[in-house]
């Protein structure tokens, strides 16, 4: 076995075993930190891919800035974040046929397909930013936009108060 | 040899459990992270796909960066909107949001 091979397959046990963790533990908290494992082996997947961008963005977007948020979502949440009633167990029994026929339908198909490989050659980040700022240029600044719409609404529909503030208030700036 | 199909299956594991996941949970951040799981497998495939098929272009990459930053705003939105149903009723935000059928 390649030494690639022997990396691929820590990553992948890691980050299966995250998301199986995500899935079955109890409480929130771990699911986080189970994720944070699968998210993180995923970066790892990425760089043994050969897309060094792509890793250090996952980590930072990811393994950063979404665990975070996670967490924060947990904490501000108080109790009613972790209130998890039960599920009926016909629920769990279908989802998971669904989810496992599905799986089988994705190996099937995986394993009939025949894809055009070429050669694997290292894309370096340049190339990245070459195509995002020439061919890709309106899309890129459409999801900036779109990031920026999001942030405002998030922060608008989660301010504390409805009411308007006194203008004192809001010359200290928002909480 | 590690090859395509290799992390074409990782890639459909891990979106399988994070759609059992989704369908299953009965938290309202716990199903938004199991979405941020599903996002993550079709980076995964995205990225694999662009640099075992076609890695001339970048264009795969590009498309990862734009998931990436989709998959950040929708997931900023999604808990703003938890945090608020939190807030404002006392029951989960899932039955909270079954409310919403009218």
């Amino acid at each position: 076995m390649t030494q690639q091979a022997v990396f691929f397959y820590v990553y992948a046990v890691v980050a299966v075993a995250g998301a199986l963790g995500l899935v079955l533990a109890k409480k929130l908290a771990h699911s986080l930190m189970c994720v944070f494992a699968t998210l993180v082996a995923v970066s790892a997947l990425f760089l043994l891919l050969g897309s060094e961008f792509l890793a250090a963005m996952q980590l930072f977007v990811y393994g950063g800035a979404v665990t975070i948020l996670m967490l924060f979502a947990l904490m501000l949440g108080g109790s009613a974040a972790e209130t998890e009633e039960k599920v009926d167990p016909s629920v769990v029994w279908v989802a998971a046929v669904a989810c496992i026929a599905f799986f089988g339908m994705l190996l099937f198909t995986i394993g009939e397909a025949q894809w055009p490989l070429a050669p694997s050659a290292p894309i370096d980040t340049a190339a990245i930013a070459t195509i995002l700022f020439s061919k890709y240029l309106v899309p890129f600044e459409i999801a900036g936009l779109a990031l920026t719409v999001a942030l405002i609404g998030s922060i608008v529909m989660s301010r504390e108060d409805d009411a308007p503030e006194s203008p004192a208030e809001k010359a200290g700036g928002d909480a | 040899m590690i090859t395509l199909n290799h992390y074409l299956i990782l890639s459909a594991a891990l979106f399988c459990i994070g759609l059992f996941g989704a369908l299953t949970s009965r938290n309202a951040i716990r199903v938004v992270i199991c979405v941020e799981l599903i996002l993550n497998a079709v980076n995964l495939n995205l990225a694999a796909f662009s640099q075992l098929v076609a890695p001339n272009e970048a264009v795969g990459q590009v498309f990862v960066i734009f998931l990436m930053v989709v998959a950040a705003a929708e997931f900023g939105l999604a808990l703003a909107v938890i945090l608020v149903v939190n807030r404002t009723s006392d029951i989960s935000a899932i039955e909270a949001m079954r409310k919403l059928r009218g």
